[in-house]
């Protein structure tokens, strides 16, 4: 018996494996979405071009051009973005990573007067006329009365790109913050010196020790385990699904049947698309554990939430995909399985979508009753688990043992509308008929 | 020795319709066996009971002494009349998959497999795909797989529908050779011709119930024919007035004269004498008994109508006419 359940897996693996649709969809989508993962830093931090030009000031203060010519000066502009790089974010980006910036510009400040359609025809006489900056007369000293300064207006050559833009705004900001300041009699180191407050990474204290809290990323872990297990479960349950259909509606499956018995044709359908989507998850795995390489974040994925996504792939897998070997036994045509595709689909996507929700909340009582109501209880208890407040041991194992009795009761259920289904002819059953051939079995 | 195949009581039902009646039937080991009837009858539920893809509703099977084909599926070969192959895969592959799920080993079964499609006339296309291959050819590579593990049981069927005539003689010669090798064979089919030729016993099945199981010798004495075959030597004779002769119940004309059916213990050497004195033949003969017309009597009984009886025997001729076409 094992041996010809194990003839059928290996059948079944190996044709759908050097499908080129596999090869294509499944296959060669994660190993290209890793190519570009690895390569987009690669690219961004390429050596672009440094820009070289003229940023035109209308000054009416004319205090506000000296400091400006401060902040637009190379080192200048280094030091902030050095500065910035080292003030704790929710997320340190490595050192291959995050978000890259074009070389530093080579700006030179000029001074013009306020004819503004002058500083636009100045704009377009050559390509190292860059930006035209219209400071307003308010802009430095706060009119009576009034709650704010005044701002600036920025006409920009359509040469300038968005960084050096970006560039240029901080350079205007800091020398305007200057002026005012400066102009208001205040110390301007003591003012920034005073707004600045370092933000730390927060540390879980737990009974196991303390480790650090990487939120960001980390709030997505839940979902993108959900989408693991969802998509794992959808290759090998879709596959499942046409196999079987195809085998129907071929009529090679009676001639199967004088071979195998169908319990034995069902575990080793089963059994050989477990192991497709076994290898499709870990071309994802790898393509999600590469992406956290690159940005310096491999410390977030706990290696035993691999093993659990597994252990839940199997329950989740063998509970959908014994539905879908059910459902295809029990039609003659992919269009006739629709109508029965719909429910269990709708199983399988409310409990993936609701894996974003359960990460944000991973201990409330929606979540734990959720974690030991099958079929959704793999999808929640993964989810719980990715985050960074992870659930009792107690409740993983019962959740491991609810799904493995759904598992088994699922498949019990499906085997016997799959014995019937598969010689059956004729109009698409109903699931009325479906529960019947059950009771027949 | 245990028979190869055993049933008894079977019963089986699909909600309102009975498909089979208390089925009993005894197979020895080495025999073959026709089992016959119109599309409808029964033949491959029963079929598909022996095989356990199908599962009684009372009764007991016995298949090469195990209670069950699924413990002896190794050694039974089926050819099932809903047949079909994986289109993507080669014929090659195919075959050999097919064996090594009856446990023969790759070698085996691939040397037996390349020789007998050698003997088809499929000797290059092993590593064609099978959805390459035309209907014919593909019925031929399904038989192939039902025999490559050398089969204690090999059940057939309808092997021939749909099968051009050079392939049918050349599947009934695997057949002869499969008998001559000592294996089992159960053939199902409605062709009643090939049933004849191939079988040494015929069971008859109608509406589920089993209503022959007798050796063929035996039957060609037990139902002796009342038939005549006349062929005038006047194309233009007469034939409708050979009614008049004492012990003719009826005349059925025939492309090439016709056929005179004689009433219950009229004795035909009398007969023809009688018939030959009122039309000159140019051949005439007693017509050697058909298995459609033991049926026929089987079935109508003594009290069913001639017309009933005619109406019956037409059905079943239609129905040999389709496979002998096919």
């Amino acid at each position: 018996m094992i041996r010809r359940i194990l003839m059928v897996a290996s059948r079944e693996f190996t044709t759908t494996v050097v499908r080129k649709g596999f090869i294509v969809g499944v296959l060669l989508g994660p190993v290209f979405i890793l190519v570009l993962v690895n390569m987009i830093p690669r690219i961004l931090n390429s050596k672009s071009p440094q820009v070289v030009g003229d940023v035109a000031v209308y000054d009416p203060s004319g205090t506000v051009i000296p400091g400006l010519q401060t902040a637009l000066d190379p080192a200048a502009i280094a030091a902030a973005r050095k500065a910035r790089a080292q003030t704790p974010p929710a997320v340190s980006p490595g050192p291959g990573g995050g978000p890259a910036l074009p070389p530093i510009p080579r700006l030179t400040v000029l001074s013009r007067d306020a004819d503004v359609k002058a500083g636009k025809a100045w704009l377009l006489q050559d390509e190292h006329h860059l930006a035209l900056v219209m400071l307003r007369p308010d802009a430095v000293v706060r009119p009576e009365g009034a709650s704010d300064f005044g701002t600036y207006d920025l006409y920009v050559s359509p040469r300038l790109d968005e960084g050096t833009e970006a560039t240029i705004n901080e350079g205007v900001r800091q020398a305007l913050v200057a002026t005012r300041l400066k102009s208001s009699g205040l110390d301007q180191t003591l003012v920034e010196a005073a707004m600045r407050v370092a933000r730390p990474n927060s540390v879980i204290v737990a009974a196991a020790g303390e480790r650090s809290a990487q939120r960001g990323i980390a709030r997505t872990l839940p979902f993108i385990s959900g989408i693991l297990l969802f998509i794992g479960v959808m290759v090998g349950g879709q596959t499942l699904l046409t196999s079987t259909v195809e085998e129907k509606s071929s009529r090679v499956v009676e001639v199967l049947l004088a071979a195998v018995s169908p319990v034995e044709l069902m575990w080793g359908k089963l059994i050989g698309q477990l192991g497709v989507g076994l290898i499709m998850m870990a071309a994802y795995l790898a393509l999600g554990v590469s992406a956290l390489a690159q940005f310096a974040l491999s410390g977030l994925l706990d290696p035993m939430l691999i093993v659990y996504l597994v252990v839940f792939y199997f329950i989740a897998y063998l509970v959908y995909g014994a539905l879908m070997l059910a459902v295809g036994a029990a039609v003659n045509q992919m269009a006739d399985a629709q109508s029965l595709m719909g429910p269990i689909m709708m199983l399988l996507v409310a409990p993936y979508v609701l894996t974003g929700v359960i990460g944000q909340a991973p201990n409330s009582a929606f979540s734990v009753a959720l974690s030991f109501i099958p079929p959704v209880n793999s999808f929640a208890m993964l989810a719980r688990l990715a985050t960074s407040t992870p659930p009792p041991t107690w409740q993983v194992l019962a959740t491991i043992a609810v799904g493995l009795l759904s598992a088994a009761g699922t498949v019990w259920f499906a085997a016997k509308i799959f014995k019937i289904g598969l010689l059956m002819q004729g109009k698409p059953p109903s699931f009325a008929t479906l529960v019947r051939w059950a009771r027949m079995a | 020795m245990d028979p190869a195949l055993e049933l008894r009581g079977i019963n089986k039902q699909f909600g309102k319709v009975r498909a089979l009646d208390d089925l009993h039937l005894v197979v020895p080991r080495g025999a073959t066996y026709g089992l016959i009837g119109p599309s409808g009858a029964g033949k491959t539920t029963a079929i598909r009971i022996v095989m356990s893809i199908l599962f009684a509703d009372s009764g007991a099977v016995g298949v090469l002494g195990k209670p069950s084909a699924l413990e002896a599926k190794d050694r039974i070969g089926y050819l099932p009349e809903e047949r079909g192959v994986y289109r993507k895969m080669r014929v090659g592959a195919f075959l050999s998959y097919m064996g090594r799920l009856k446990g023969g080993s790759q070698a085996e079964v691939q040397t037996r497999a390349g020789r007998l499609l050698g003997r088809l006339g499929l000797a290059d296309t092993v590593n064609k795909k099978c959805e390459e291959l035309s209907k014919g050819m593909l019925q031929r590579v399904q038989f192939v797989a039902a025999i490559v593990n050398q089969p204690d049981l090999l059940i057939l069927d309808e092997p021939f529908s749909g099968l051009d005539p050079l392939s049918v003689r050349l599947l009934k010669e695997l057949v002869v050779e499969e008998r001559a090798r000592g294996a089992t064979i159960i053939f199902s089919t409605h062709v009643m011709a090939h049933a004849e030729e191939l079988c040494e016993q015929i069971v008859m099945i109608h509406k589920g119930c089993k209503v022959l199981d007798e050796p063929i010798a035996g039957l060609r004495r037990q139902y002796d024919s009342r038939t005549i075959l006349l062929e005038p030597l006047d194309p233009k004779a007469d034939l409708m007035a050979l009614r008049s002769l004492p012990g003719v119940e009826r005349v059925r004309l025939t492309d090439d004269g016709c056929e005179i059916g004689l009433a219950a213990g009229t004795e035909p050497g009398g007969a023809i004498r009688s018939v030959a004195s009122l039309v000159a033949p140019a051949r005439i003969e007693l017509a050697r008994i058909r298995l459609e017309d033991v049926f026929v009597r089987l079935v109508s009984g003594s009290a069913g109508s001639e017309e009933s009886r005619e109406a019956l025997r037409t059905h079943l001729q239609g129905l040999s006419g389709e496979g002998a076409a096919a």
